[in-house]
């Protein structure tokens, strides 16, 4: 077993006194693919946004080796800049050199969207932002990517095209936290299932070894649901 | 037809004076006002930002040129010839309404741009000159606009101190000529052309914005 690349000990965090992390422990080790399940409200996008840094815990430690990219449920791409110019940004700020535009091209080319280099933001469908913002991360050069409902208002053609597209990141050596409420998704990607409610982890899974037992997952997700009735 | 035409020779004497007015006013209005506003949402001297912008919008702006022009010579020593007084005063006040107008536009941009930024590692002040002023500078054009048209407007007050803008030069050949109709419509005249062009300046460069 390697060395873990994220190790989350007892993080707590709450907003406003109603607790959303209640002592997650995990570790994840490099080149896997950890998806986060859970009902909505579970703490998902409150976990990746610790690892992230954009969020800070109340109490507990998370260390990262490396570089960590992080996609936004909405992207958040620069609606001002055109495709090539929000990829390049903040790269430039940094090597003035012209590798990051040929970094830029090759990303470009290698997700398809080459031809919408020029393009803004607003011209692109739901699956064309999402490989720019894909693209935008991949160029800092991240070891962990964490990414927020990546298949969240695409259609199952454009989702199974996510789940290319991220197998490809892998073969980068990117390792992979997916917060997602789509269980089919996750359990086509993903090496580890994690199952977060009420800010703890309820399952574990790894999904290497057993092929066969989704029943637990299943069944997780029926009595959240039901509770939430 | 002679008369009117050497008429608007004598008032267009003014426009010099005026443009400059309208041009420096508007760049300290926008450089000192886009400061303003960053540094109060980033929570540098709000208490200050709050005071400063209160007491501008709520005295009348004759009253601060006034100040600058005729009292801060007594009062500090500071001695400033027409222009620049009035290029200061009408500066000053304009970036009172900026810095409001911009936090507004702040304030309603997603929180998720300043947090992508903060994920690529985009350095403050570039977050701000690249990512966050263009396009809240965008979303308030039509704002801004109207602020340089108020802007140019109020230049009219710069005969308090003696200034020979239109509106001055318009009173000057009015008391020459014992006759107030003529001089002052080709005042206003000015004035709205004047507007027209900012107009259509502004259109111009929105419309290359939506351009994509
Ligand atoms: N900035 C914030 N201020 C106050 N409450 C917040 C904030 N961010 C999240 N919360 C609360 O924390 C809880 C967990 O939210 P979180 O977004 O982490 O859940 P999630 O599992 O990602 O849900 P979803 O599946 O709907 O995306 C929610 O109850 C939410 O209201
Ligand atoms: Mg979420």
């Amino acid at each position: 077993m390697s060395a873990p690349i994220i190790s989350i000990n007892q993080v707590h965090k709450a907003f406003g006194g109603a607790p959303v992390l209640e002592g997650v422990d995990l570790s994840i080790v490099g080149n896997s693919i950890v998806g986060l399940a859970g009902p909505s409200g579970g703490g998902k996008s409150t976990l990746l946004r610790c690892i992230q840094g954009l969020e800070k815990p109340d109490s507990g430690t998370i260390l990262c080796q490396g570089k960590v990219g992080f996609m936004f449920q909405d992207f958040q791409l620069f609606p001002h800049m055109t495709v090539l110019q929000n990829l390049l940004y903040a790269p430039r700020l940094k090597d003035k050199s012209v590798a990051p535009r040929q970094r830029a091209e090759e990303l470009l080319t290698h997700l398809k969207i080459a031809s919408k280099a020029d393009s803004f933001p607003d011209r692109l469908s739901g699956g064309q932002k999402q490989r720019v913002a894909l693209a935008r991360c991949l160029m800092t050069n991240p070891n962990v990517l964490l990414c927020d409902e990546p298949t969240s208002g695409l259609d199952v053609v454009t989702t199974s095209d996510i789940v290319s597209l991220l197998q490809t990141v892998r073969v980068m050596g990117v390792t992979m936290v997916l917060a997602s409420h789509d269980l089919d998704f996750l359990t086509q990607i993903s090496d580890r299932i994690i199952f977060l409610k009420g800010g703890r982890i309820l399952l574990d899974q790894d999904r290497r070894q057993q092929t066969d037992s989704l029943d637990s997952l299943h069944a997780l997700y029926r009595t959240s649901l039901s509770e939430e009735e | 037809m002679e008369a009117f035409f050497s008429h608007c020779v004598y008032v267009g004497r003014g426009l010099a004076v005026t443009l400059e007015l309208l041009a420096g006013g508007f760049f300290i209005g926008a450089t000192l006002g886009a400061l303003l506003a960053v540094l109060r949402y980033n929570g540098v001297g709000v208490a200050f930002i709050k005071g400063f912008v209160s007491l501008i919008r709520g005295t009348p702006l004759i009253l601060q040129l006034s100040l600058i022009y005729f009292a801060a010579p007594g009062l500090i020593g500071l001695r400033l010839e027409m222009l620049s007084a009035g290029i200061i005063a009408f500066g000053i006040n304009s970036a009172a309404y900026v810095a409001e107008i911009l936090r507004g536009g702040i304030e309603s941009l997603p929180l998720g741009q300043f947090e992508a930024a903060q994920t690529l590692e985009i350095p403050r002040f570039f977050l701000w000159k690249d990512i966050i002023l263009p396009q809240v500078f965008r979303n308030i054009f039509p704002s801004m606009v109207n602020e340089v048209i108020s802007l140019l407007k109020e230049t009219a007050l710069i005969s308090v101190i003696g200034g020979l803008d239109v509106m001055r030069a318009a009173s000057m050949l009015s008391a020459e000529q014992f006759t107030y109709f003529m001089p002052l419509c080709i005042a206003g005249g000015y004035y709205y052309l004047l507007v027209l062009l900012i107009e259509w300046i502004g259109r111009t460069i929105e419309r290359s914005h939506h351009q994509h």
